[in-house]
C-alpha cells in the first residue's frame, strides 16, 4: 500500500507530497502551457528576470542587490495576473534592495508597479487624458492593474494592428 | 482564529476516508543569518522525534495571484541561472516513516501518510496541525537566535491526496466514485484531469485557490486506484505564525466539504460516512 504508480512514464509529482502520488499520461501542464500560444511578454520578462537575478552585488557602483529570486517569481505570477497574452512587454528596472519596478509608459498613460517583496506591491497610474492619478498598495489580487493596462496599454496593440 | 484543536462540528466527517496523504506547509522570505550549512542544526530541533534524514532537490517559490482569469502558466518559469548557492531540501523522517517534515531554507511542511500494508491510522488533522504549530514555534525561535527577526510566511499549502479503490468489474464505472467523472458506456485506460477555483473570504475578494486533480493509477499489486488530491494554496492575512495557521485551517475546510460534494454517497456509504 502507499506507492502508487501510473500506466504511463510522463508523470510529475503532486504538490509537495512525498512524490509517491504521481500523474499519469499528458500532463495538462503540457497541454495549455500558455507560452505554446503566446510566448510575447512572457518571454521577454523571463529573459529580463534572469538577467536582473545575476546581477553582480554592486552592479549601481555602491553595494545594490541582485533582485532576488523570490521577487523575480513573484513578478513573473503578477504578471500573469495582469496581462493578456498580447500585452506588450513591460520595461523591469532592478532596485536596489533585490527589489523590482516593472513600467509600461504609453501615450495613453503611465503605469509603475514596484514589487517590494512577495504581496507587497505598490502600484501607481497616471492616464494622459484625464491626468487622473492613482496608487495603491497590493498583495495577491492585482484585477485593478489589470484594468489600467487594459486602458493605458492595450491601445497600442489595436493601433500597431490598424497600422 | 479557528480553534486548531477542535474538529468544526459542521464539517463531514468519515471513519474510513480513503486518505493516503496529508501535507501542510509554508513558504516563507529566507531568514537572514541562515545558510546551509546550518541545515544540521534545523535537524537537531527535530531530530529525537525525525531521527532519520534524506536529500532532495529544492521546491521553487511558489504564489498565488488573482486577477484575468485563463492566464496562469501551469508552471512557473525555470530561470536557468541565479545568483548564489541553492539551498537543498531536507526530509526529517520518524523511524516508520508515516510522517516527516520537508525543511528548505523558505519552506517547512508536515507530511502524514499511509505506510506498509496501510493499516496506519490518520492521525486527524488537529492533531497534525497542533504539532506543525510547534515545529513553526521551534523554528522561529532558531532563526531568531541567528538574527532577531520572525519567519516571515508568504504562502501557505494543505493537500489530501486520496487512493480509491475501485473495481472495473463490480463498480459502476468512475462515475460511481466521483460526481464529475462520466464516460459513458466505456471506460477509458487512463486519464488525468484537474480544475481550480477560487477561494473568496466574506467579502468576495480572493484569498487562495482550491486544485482538484484526479487520476489514474495502480498499486504494486496491480490494483486500480483514482488518486484523488485536493490542494489549497494561498498568502495568509499577515506573515506571521498564527495568520498561517488560520490560514491553513480555513483550507482544511473547504478541502473536505468539497471532497464530500464531489465524491458520491456510494462512495460516502463506503468510507462510512458520519456526518
Amino acid at each position: 500500500m502507499g506507492a502508487c504508480k501510473l500506466r504511463t512514464p510522463l508523470y510529475e509529482v503532486i504538490s509537495a507530497g512525498s512524490g509517491r502520488v504521481l500523474k499519469a499520461g499528458l500532463q495538462p501542464a503540457q497541454r495549455v502551457s500558455i507560452s505554446d500560444i503566446a510566448g510575447q511578454w512572457q518571454d521577454a520578462v523571463k529573459d529580463r528576470l534572469e538577467l536582473l537575478i545575476r546581477l553582480e552585488e554592486g552592479w549601481d557602483g555602491y553595494s545594490a542587490f541582485p533582485v532576488s529570486f523570490d521577487n523575480a517569481m513573484f513578478a513573473f505570477r503578477m504578471l500573469e495576473s495582469i496581462c493578456r497574452s498580447d500585452t506588450p512587454a513591460p520595461q523591469i528596472v532592478p532596485g536596489p534592495s533585490g527589489d523590482l519596478q516593472i513600467e509600461w509608459h504609453t501615450h495613453q498613460g503611465d503605469i509603475e508597479l514596484w514589487v517590494r517583496g512577495p504581496n507587497n506591491v505598490h502600484a501607481w497610474c497616471k492616464v494622459s487624458e484625464t491626468q487622473t492619478e492613482e496608487e495603491i498598495d497590493l498583495t495577491t489580487d492585482f484585477s485593478i492593474v489589470s484594468q489600467w493596462v487594459q486602458e493605458v496599454v492595450e491601445p497600442t496593440i489595436a493601433v500597431a494592428a490598424a497600422a | 482564529m479557528t480553534d486548531a484543536l477542535a474538529r468544526p462540528k459542521h464539517l463531514p466527517d468519515f471513519m474510513a476516508p480513503p486518505l493516503n496523504e496529508v501535507v501542510i506547509g509554508v513558504q516563507f522570505a529566507a531568514p537572514q543569518g541562515y545558510q546551509q550549512i546550518r541545515a544540521g542544526e534545523v535537524w537537531s530541533l527535530f531530530k529525537q522525534r525525525y531521527p532519520q534524514v534524506q536529500e532532495l532537490p529544492p521546491l521553487p517559490p511558489a504564489f498565488e495571484t488573482f486577477g484575468l482569469p485563463h492566464q496562469h502558466s501551469p508552471m512557473l518559469p525555470q530561470f536557468s541561472l541565479r545568483t548564489g548557492g541553492t539551498h537543498d531540501r531536507f526530509w526529517f523522517l520518524r523511524p516508520d516513516g508515516d510522517e516527516l517534515i520537508q525543511f528548505q531554507q523558505d519552506r517547512l511542511m508536515h507530511n502524514w501518510r499511509k505506510v506498509g500494508d496501510g493499516s496506519n491510522g490518520y492521525p486527524r488533522y488537529e492533531s497534525m496541525i497542533g504539532e506543525f504549530k510547534n515545529e513553526l514555534t521551534e523554528l522561529q525561535s532558531y532563526m531568531n537566535s541567528l538574527v532577531p527577526q520572525a519567519l516571515s510566511i508568504n504562502q501557505c499549502e494543505i493537500s489530501y491526496i486520496n487512493h480509491i479503490r475501485f473495481d472495473r468489474e463490480d463498480d459502476n464505472g468512475f462515475s460511481a466514485w466521483l460526481r464529475f467523472l462520466n464516460f459513458s458506456k466505456d471506460s477509458p485506460d487512463d486519464f488525468v484531469m484537474n480544475f481550480r477555483e477560487v477561494i473568496k473570504d466574506s467579502s468576495a475578494r480572493p484569498m487562495g485557490r482550491l486544485y482538484v486533480e484526479a487520476a489514474l493509477g495502480y498499486l504494486p499489486s496491480g490494483n486500480e486506484i483514482i488518486a484523488l488530491s485536493l490542494t489549497v494554496k494561498g498568502a495568509p492575512l499577515g506573515t506571521d505564525i498564527e495568520s498561517a495557521l488560520e490560514f491553513l485551517s480555513n483550507g482544511r475546510e473547504v478541502i473536505v466539504q468539497r471532497f464530500a460534494e464531489l465524491t458520491t454517497d456510494q462512495a460516502h456509504k463506503k468510507w462510512e460516512r458520519v456526518n
